[in-house]
């Protein structure tokens, strides 16, 4: 008979309880919110543009705003993070002075308080670059802010797939690039998704950068040079500073960790596909 | 086959499946395709945008207490001039006065009266605000002096039976620097910043309504519009005549209450667009009475 000794059981309760308690803390907080937002949501509220400051009408205007400074941030962020990464894990020996001043300065890149982001986006983006409150300024704002996260995590990633496949994929002739893009990137995948999942996270809960950048204007944007308002924005306005707006206030929280969950589901979704068909690709 | 493992990377992938058919995933074109979809629309706003469109744009900047009237009221104006565009943007008192003089706004947004030093600024007011002194409604006390409110404050005050209340300590919740209702409460007390010692700290009035709710003990200022409506509402919270002057929206209209501040847009002494007039004549009217009634503020007299 296979008994454990006790140490194990005992770690592996904790284990449990630990799990269990972090899923409990996020039901918690999805029970509150659904219980608070539910009953305002409706197809009005997800289309319609908001009236009263926020608390009639709906959040059409500022779901579309959200999606394009989400799209601008990552389409910015992710190239330029995969091309650091790659720098770091695949062509820059581990512990070269070079590679070492990038990763310091990433990890001070990532404890800047988002005011910070903010206030820089505002000088460098909406004045000195003469962008304005504008969606491109939150977007490229929030991509600065997600780089760090998004680079540290795909140079991990790439780390982690094992050097026999680089040796093989030498010994087979096949050039640094081929290999690369054929067998070392799809094989990271899952971790880079993870990257991407903490960085959309982080970019649509944002508040303090968007305030100074995409501004606060809740019309239907025009185009990228238009202020636009951010759901988190939207949120954090109705809870401080409009009087009554705090239904509201539930109803458009419960659409954005709706729409983090989708993110999230489409991200790891797109690197399952890449990870299964990289490599056959060709 | 239910418990069989796919393959775990592509270059098992490989050699375990030579026939499957070619199922190209390629996330670069998808990208591209986005990234041109974007600039499409850049292009074209751009296109439209450009020429007479640019000079009908008004852009607002400052503080986040009377950014959602003036957003209302920008809207009402939209509505009456099709070609014209107000941006309201948030972001504080001072960083309205710091736009306009710098020229990235065209009108600030001010939560209270400019000062002597700020002369080079024209102000109209839009809205009148009350700050109310707000302590939670199970708290026996009927009033406070100024005094009592200055120690209580400044820490030489620390427990509600020094002032004739119940035997408990004070909470006493402040705003945080930069808020302009901070800065109004220190003025009228002739307190600083430093004076202050403060068990909580907050930003906006919604969160001082929570904070005086959620604890019998506390004390706290925030703008009279909020209080009321919470109170009306059957909040938990009291607010306090000041100096003998009940704490209503007429004492405040009417001007007897101490602690009143008004909402103001702000010009640059330069001078300001013909759009940026029409729209400041139009923010003072008392076309928008309803709008600032629903914001909780107050109409100035007219």
């Amino acid at each position: 008979m296979d008994r454990r000794p006790w140490p194990d059981g005992l770690a592996a309760a904790l284990a449990w309880g630990v799990a269990m308690g972090i899923t409990a803390v996020f039901g918690l907080v999805l029970a509150d919110l659904l219980r608070h937002g539910l009953p305002e949501i409706s197809l009005g509220f997800l289309l319609e543009a908001p009236r009263e400051a926020g608390r009639a009408g709906g959040i059409g205007p500022v779901i579309v705003s959200t999606l394009l400074i989400l799209a601008v941030c990552l389409l910015t962020s992710l190239p330029i993070a995969l091309a650091t990464a790659v720098l770091l894990a695949e062509f820059s020996h581990g512990r070269s002075g070079f590679a070492r001043l990038i990763r310091a300065s990433l990890d001070g890149l990532a404890g800047v308080p988002s005011i910070v982001f903010g206030l820089f986006g505002n000088a460098l983006f909406s004045l000195a670059l003469g962008l304005g409150f504008s969606i491109l300024s939150g977007g490229l704002t929030l991509a600065c802010m997600v780089l760090p996260i998004l680079i540290r995590s795909a140079e991990q990633a790439l780390r982690e797939v094992p050097s026999d496949y680089r040796r093989a994929a030498a010994a087979l002739g096949i050039s640094q690039a081929a290999s690369l893009r054929q067998v070392l990137l799809p094989c990271a995948a899952p971790g880079l998704a993870i990257g991407v999942v903490l960085g959309i996270g982080r970019a649509l809960a944002e508040t303090a950068a968007l305030l100074f950048t995409s501004g606060y204007v809740d019309r239907l944007p025009g185009s990228l040079l238009d202020s636009g308002r951010a759901l988190s924005v939207h949120i954090y306005d109705l809870a401080m500073n409009v009087p009554g707006g705090e239904a509201r206030a539930y109803a458009t929280a419960v659409v954005l960790v709706v729409l983090l969950l989708v993110a999230n589901a489409l991200t790891l979704g797109i690197a399952e596909l890449w990870r299964l068909d990289g490599g056959t690709s060709r | 086959m239910p418990g069989f493992r796919r393959p775990s990377h592509p270059v098992q992938a490989r050699t375990s499946r030579p026939l499957r058919p070619q199922r190209k995933f390629r996330p670069g074109p998808w990208a591209l395709a986005l990234v041109g979809l974007l600039l499409a629309g850049c292009q074209s706003a751009g296109g439209a945008g450009g020429g007479g469109a640019a000079s009908q744009r008004l852009t607002v900047t400052g503080s986040s207490t009377v950014a959602p009237l003036a957003a209302e009221i920008a809207k009402r104006f939209e509505t009456s001039q099709p070609d014209a565009r107000v941006d309201v943007q948030s972001g504080g008192s001072s960083k309205g006065l710091a736009d306009v003089r710098r020229g990235s706004a065209d009108l600030g947004m001010v939560s209270r009266a400019l000062g002597p030093e700020e002369d080079d600024l024209q102000a109209t007011t839009i809205a009148l605000d009350g700050i109310a002194l707000i302590v939670h409604s199970d708290n026996p006390l009927p009033a406070l002096s100024e005094d009592q409110i200055r120690g209580i404050f400044t820490g030489a005050i620390t427990d509600w039976r020094q002032v004739g209340g119940p035997p408990a300590p004070i909470t006493v919740i402040n705003k945080a620097d930069g808020r302009s209702t901070l800065e109004l409460f220190l003025d009228h007390f002739q307190l600083s910043s430093a004076d202050i010692q403060a068990d909580v700290v907050i930003g906006d009035n919604q969160q001082g309504i929570r904070s005086v709710v959620g604890n019998p003990a506390a004390i706290s200022y925030v703008s009279i519009g909020s209080a009321l409506q919470e109170a009306g509402r059957g909040g938990a919270i009291r607010l306090l005549p000041l100096g003998g002057i009940a704490p209503t929206l007429a004492n405040v209209a009417n001007g007897s209450f101490p602690l009143s501040r008004p909402l103001i847009l702000v010009r640059p002494a330069r001078g300001l667009t013909p759009l940026g007039q029409e729209f400041l004549a139009f923010a003072a009217s008392a076309t928008n009475d309803d709008l600032i009634r629903r914001e909780s503020f107050v109409a100035p007299p007219r």
